[in-house]
Parts: C-alpha cells; structure tokens; sequence
C-alpha cells in the first residue's frame, strides 16, 4: 500500500459519551475512563489518552493481527460494552478525523445492533473511514469542529462555513491571514497531522527519570517528584526548540513490573497537568491491582469492580522505584502566545508551597475557592482542590433573584448550626405560614452557646426554593440578627427550627470566642 | 513592605513590614481586610485554619479568589504547613489550633524574615510586631423588625513596636454602605484616643459624636 508523503497514520479513536468535553481532567471522573484504557489496551498497549472520554491506537498493525479494521473495532467496542460503558469506534487517517469518524452517525443503521455486547447497552462499531478519503469524509463539517474559537466565530462571517471550504484555501493564505493556529487548523482540515513529524532522531536521549530509594510506597511522593521531573523535561526540550506530542510516563515498580501510559500532550501541558497525569496513571493502576487480588483471594470470576483500598496500606507491587518521562513525537516548537489579560499565573513558588502542604496533608487539603451562583452563602462558592480545575457547580454571572443582598456574611456554616431564639418572655419564637413571626426576637443561643441580646433584627423572608423536586425543595424564613456583642446572624427557620446559616464576622465556631 | 488598603493607611502608614506578624487581636472581617491589600497587589495569599470563611466576603473585601489558598484544617503540624506557605505566598493569615509555644513563635517569626512574608494572626501572638483591634462596631440600616444589614462602622486602635509603638485609632466602615472599605469620613478628631487605647474597647467618651454619625 503506498502512502501519499505526509498523510497520517492510520488511527482508531475510541469515544466514549458518558464523559463529556467539561470533565476536568484531572478529576476523580476522569480517572474513571482508566477501565476503559485498559480494555483497550488488551488489543494495543500504546493506547494514548486525549483527554477522558475518548483515547486512541495506531490501527495499522493490530488491524492485520485482528483481521481488519472493522473487525477491530468491533471486537474493541464489544469489550468496551462488556464493562457496561457506551463506546463507539472509528478508524481515520490521523487522530482528528479518527475522533470525527468515532462520533459520527453509522451509514448502516443495520449495523447498529449487530453489536455482541452486554444486552442494554448499544454496541455501534462507528465509522471506518477508508485510507484516502479522509479529505471527503471531513469536507461537510463544519468549521466549529476544530476547537479553535478564534477561527470558529470568524471563518462563517467570511463564508466559510466547513472544513471543505475551509481547505481549499491556498495554504500559503491561510497561515497568512490566521498565523499558526490557523495554518495547524488547515493542515487538520486538509486530514493531515496538525504539526509535520520532525525528520530527524534527537541525537541526545530527552527523556528523564528519578529513582526512588527506598521504594515509594504511596502515590504522594512519586506525584510530588512528576512535578520538578516535568520540568525538567520541558526544560530541555525548550532548550532544543521542540516540544512532543505526547509523553510516555513510565513507572517502574520494585518487583520489575513497568506501568506505561501515553498522553496527549501537544506542548500544552503544565508541569502540574503532567504530575495530575501520573497519579491518575498510579491511582487507576492501584484499583486494579487491589481488584485483581481479591479476586484471586475469592476466587470469583464474577467480580470486576475495584477492590475496597486503604489508603495506608504500602503499594502491592513493592512500590515504585523508578519514574521515567519520555517524550514522544518530537515537533518544532513553534511557541504559544499567552493572553495579555486573565488566567492568574501560578508562579512556581506558589506551586511548590502549594504541592508541599498537599505532600504533609493529602490532596484535598488544600483548596482554591471559584465563585459560584446561588442564593445560599454556602453555595456561591466552590472549591477546588489546588491543581484541579473545575467549573463551579452553580453558573456565576446570574441574577440569582432572591439571594442574600450585600455585605456577605463573613462565616458561612456549611452545616447550619442549630441555635434557639426566645422573646422578651422567654418563649420560642416561631413564623407562622403566611411568614409572620410570634414575637419579636429578643434573645439568641447560637450552637448551645451562651444568651445573647438581640439588638436588632430584621425578617422573616420567606424562601422557598425547588418546590418542583420533593427531595431538594425546601423553605425557609430568613432573618438577621444583631446581638449585644456587635456581631450579626444570619439566622433561618425551617420546619419550626431555628438554624444559623452564617455569621457576618468571622468566628471560629459560635461557642467558643475568638 | 506590602500595601494596604488606602481605608488603613492612616492606621499602618506605610502598609505592612515584610518579615513581620501582625496579630488582628480578634476573629474579624479587619483580617480578610489587612490581607487584601497585598492581593489587590498582585500578592497571592493563603488562609488557615479558618475552615468556614465566607469567600464571598473576604472577595468583597478586596481578596481576589483567583490568588488565594485554603487550608481549611492545617492539622497537628501547623507551624510546618505555615512555615511552608509564608516560603510561596506574600502573605499567610493564621487562626492558630493551639496556642503557640515560644519556640513556635521564633521559628515561624524566623521564616516569615527569611521569605519577607507577612503573618496576620486572627488571634493573639505576643511579640507581634503591630496589633490592630476593633474596639466598637456598629450595625447600620437594621431596626427592630425593619430594614437589613447594611453596613457597619468600626473602630480600629493600632499599636506596636518600634515605629508603629503610639495608639492611633480610626473609625472605619467595615464594610461601607457600597461594599467597599471607607474610612469614615467626619467626626474622627473628637474621638477619646486615648481612652480607647486601653484595649477595652467600651468608653463613654466615643459615645457622643458616635451617635452623630448616622447612615448615610
């Protein structure tokens, strides 16, 4: 079979919708895919991870070993299926068009129960795309599928609206006209590879390693090494002019065995993202094993799910003596342009403090708030572990109607305190259903703390929130307490009881003073 | 030195020193309030110890979210997780598990030096290089059954070593009617400063032109 010069490789994506495009990748989610990783990894051990949800092999020789590419896919989305996992496959002339083809609609609608899978779960093999007619297949998409917004927005107002037209343009004028994003756009258009292969072997070895002396029991360490040995690497690329694809990270355990992964890098990975990588790689792998141990301990084929872990315990395999980054597919280097405005760079020595208190406390220990919507206090923040990125869980930028109007408390309980509230008689004070209260409130005890003077109040405003989902709904009547040591409440009752949902100065907890 | 808001600067002139701690005498907003100059600056900024801190409040009062750190239980090893965030952030403020021991107090005194970080101390520390405390506060816009929380006014006696070692006093919005930090505007001569050196807060003397000050 003769290969046009600069056409891609032959690829099988294999896509999985479960995960979507927002899952941050570094999350527990993501770490989730690995079982699919490694069903796939039983038909070719280099499979590369793109991001969670979709990860892909070179189908050339696998292919010939399984007797083609449909029967390939086929047999690789059956064992995807086996895991009880929606997947589909698609084999392209490189990875874009590969994850393309993975997406598309079957042409055979026949095909899409021919699956061998798990009953229940819909088995479609995907488009095989035939060598060569990767330029057809991606010509009626349109422009938005290449990911890059710039060009997404501007190439429609230009009348450009798919990737056909797209690539007929002289490719002299598109690298002209959109700079380098677009001249890789229009390669990936065109279903090439978005950077041309660098030619020649580096003659110096680029990769780097670290040797753990003793053996690293615990994920912790070796994640904490990834980092600087991240670094390093892209250090010495950079010194080069080059950047990689993708980077294999390989960790040697002290029995001998080795754990290789590869990653889609694209030069874009932070040191931090390469580190999140390697424990993902280490996590995924320590569930196996625990898995594949109480299986053979029980004897029992049926179980498939990851063993019970105890994070104390040492790793099976001895731990880990030595980690090795590898770069992979070696391309020139041809520089990012950082924003002039946003994203707050995290100095390096904001991230090794960082990385070191999560070394001493444990990954969730140390937190970056993002600000949220809600109405709650409690709910207008998120917080994301530090290295994680993560969207907030309620859309910030809303109007929120209803929400607890400024200065903002300055104490938020998570889990409100109980607290009781009496009138100048010393009975309960309680709200009435049309949001109307007994008494005016004289004194508070907030948490089992002592009597306090309320000085001044305000209230009660009724919430009712979610009244159509039983399980979520809830309505409250909020008020706002000033008491005699010139502190505020934000105090509610719900369901006849008094809660305090936030103290609007700082307060460690309401029954011991600061 | 690290900047201040412009609300403090007759407070801490000059802002605060590299190297030194500063004990905020008390749990109070006046913590998130010292900590955000340095943020508003570009500094980035790390909080333990204070495991429900309304974010909201502390990015109202100038901290941006986007450079800031929690740690919300710094655990039996505070003084290393400490030692460790004064050597990344410009400025780490503390509410201590435990009460410090001398040794404690040196060393972390030592590192904050050594970085040129900045320790505030939502609590008490002796040695402290500056104390601010609030010696009043007052809600405004709330009645008895009308109106909301609208803002407060504070009063605020600095004092320490050194420099800073004469009580200046301050009355400041903590926070304004707009959200923002004010200094409060008239009235501020009349004030018995020296009666509120003291530290007791509580003195008839502020009493009067206090109560002139109303809301608006």
């Amino acid at each position: 079979m003769s290969k046009a010069r600069g056409a891609p490789r032959r690829v099988l994506a294999v896509w999985c919708p479960d995960w979507s495009p927002d899952v941050p990748d570094a999350g527990p989610e993501a770490r989730a895919f690995e079982q699919v990783v490694a069903a796939v990894a039983e038909f070719c051990p280099r499979v590369e991870v793109v991001r969670p949800g979709i990860c892909a092999i070179g189908a050339g020789g696998p292919a010939r070993y399984f007797g083609g590419e449909e029967a390939l896919a086929r047999k690789i989305t059956d064992a995807v299926a086996a895991l009880g996992i929606v997947c589909r496959a698609g084999v392209a002339d490189g990875l874009f068009a590969a994850q393309l083809a993975a997406r598309a609609p079957p042409r055979d609608p026949a095909g899409a129960s021919a699956g061998t899978g798990t009953p229940g779960v819909i088995v479609t093999p995907g488009v095989i795309v035939t060598p060569g007619a990767t330029p057809a297949f991606l010509a009626p998409y349109p422009v938005s599928v290449l990911g890059v917004p710039v060009l997404a927005d501007l190439l429609p107002r230009l009348g450009i609206r798919t990737l056909g037209d797209f690539a007929r343009l002289p490719v002299a004028d598109a690298a002209n006209r959109f700079g380098v994003p677009g001249a890789r756009a229009h390669r990936l258009a065109r279903g090439l590879d978005p950077r041309p292969l660098t030619p020649r072997q580096p003659s110096a070895d680029l990769s780097v390693h670290i040797d753990f002396d003793p053996p690293a029991g615990q994920a912790e360490p070796v994640v904490f090494a990834a980092k600087a040995l991240a670094g390093r690497m892209q250090a010495g690329l950079a010194a080069r002019g080059l950047a990689c694809v993708r980077v294999q990270v390989q960790a040697t355990c002290a029995d001998g065995r080795d754990i290789t992964r590869l990653w889609r890098h694209d030069g874009l990975l932070s040191a931090l993202a390469v580190a999140e990588r390697v424990r993902w790689q280490l996590d995924s792998w320590r569930a196996s094993q625990d898995a594949g141990r109480s299986d053979a301990g029980r004897s029992d084929p049926e179980r498939s799910g990851p063993g019970k872990r105890d994070p104390g315990e040492a790793s099976p395999a001895g731990g880990i003596i030595r980690l090795r980054l590898v770069p992979d597919q070696l391309v020139r280097d041809e520089g990012r342009q950082l924003g002039l405005w946003g994203d707050a760079v995290i100095s390096d020595r904001v991230a090794r403090a960082a990385t070191r208190v999560q070394a001493m406390l444990g990954h969730e220990a140390v937190m970056r708030p993002v600000l949220a919507g809600g109405r709650d206090p409690a709910e207008q923040v998120t917080l994301v572990p530090f290295g994680d990125s993560r969207a907030p869980l309620l859309p910030a930028g809303r109007p929120w109607p209803g929400r607890i109007p400024a200065p903002a408390p300055a104490t938020v309980y998570p889990v409100p305190l109980a607290a009781r509230v009496t009138d100048d008689a010393g009975d309960a004070v309680t709200v009435t259903g049309r949001a109307e209260a007994s008494a005016p409130p004289a004194r508070l005890s907030a948490g089992g703390g002592p009597w306090l003077t309320v000085t001044a109040w305000a209230g009660p405003w009724p919430v009712s929130e979610r009244w159509w989902a039983a399980a979520s709904a809830r309505r409250r009547a909020r008020f706002q307490l000033v008491t005699g040591d010139g502190n505020a409440w934000l105090a509610a009752v719900q369901d006849g009881r008094w809660l305090i949902e936030a103290s609007y100065d700082l307060t460690v907890d309401a029954t011991a003073s600061c | 030195m690290l900047p201040v808001l412009p609300a403090l600067r007759e407070l801490l002139p000059g802002g605060l020193q590299r190297g030194s701690v500063v004990a905020a005498g008390d749990c109070s907003l006046l913590c998130l309030v010292l900590a955000a100059g340095a943020s508003i600056a570009g500094g980035w900024c790390a909080i333990a110890g204070l495991p429900d801190l309304g974010v909201v409040a502390a990015a109202d009062a100038g901290l941006d979210p986007g450079r800031l750190l929690l740690i919300a239980d710094p655990g039996e090893g505070w003084p290393q997780v400490v030692a460790s965030l004064l050597d990344g952030c410009e400025l780490v403020l503390l509410r201590p598990p435990a009460r410090p021991s001398a040794q404690v107090r040196r060393r972390l005194e030592a590192v904050a030096r050594r970085h040129g970080g900045v320790l505030v101390v939502a609590g008490d520390w002796d040695g402290a290089q500056c104390r601010l405390i609030v010696a009043r506060q007052e809600w405004t816009g709330i009645g008895s059954g009308h109106g909301r929380l609208r803002a407060r006014l504070v009063q605020v006696v600095a004092d320490g070593r050194g420099a800073a070692a004469r009580p200046r006093a301050r009355g400041l919005w903590l926070p304004g009617p707009d959200g923002a930090v004010a200094v409060v505007a008239t009235g501020i001569g009349g004030l018995g400063i020296g009666g509120l050196a003291g530290r007791d807060g509580e003195t008839g003397g502020v009493a009067s032109p206090w109560r002139g000050m109303s809301a608006g």
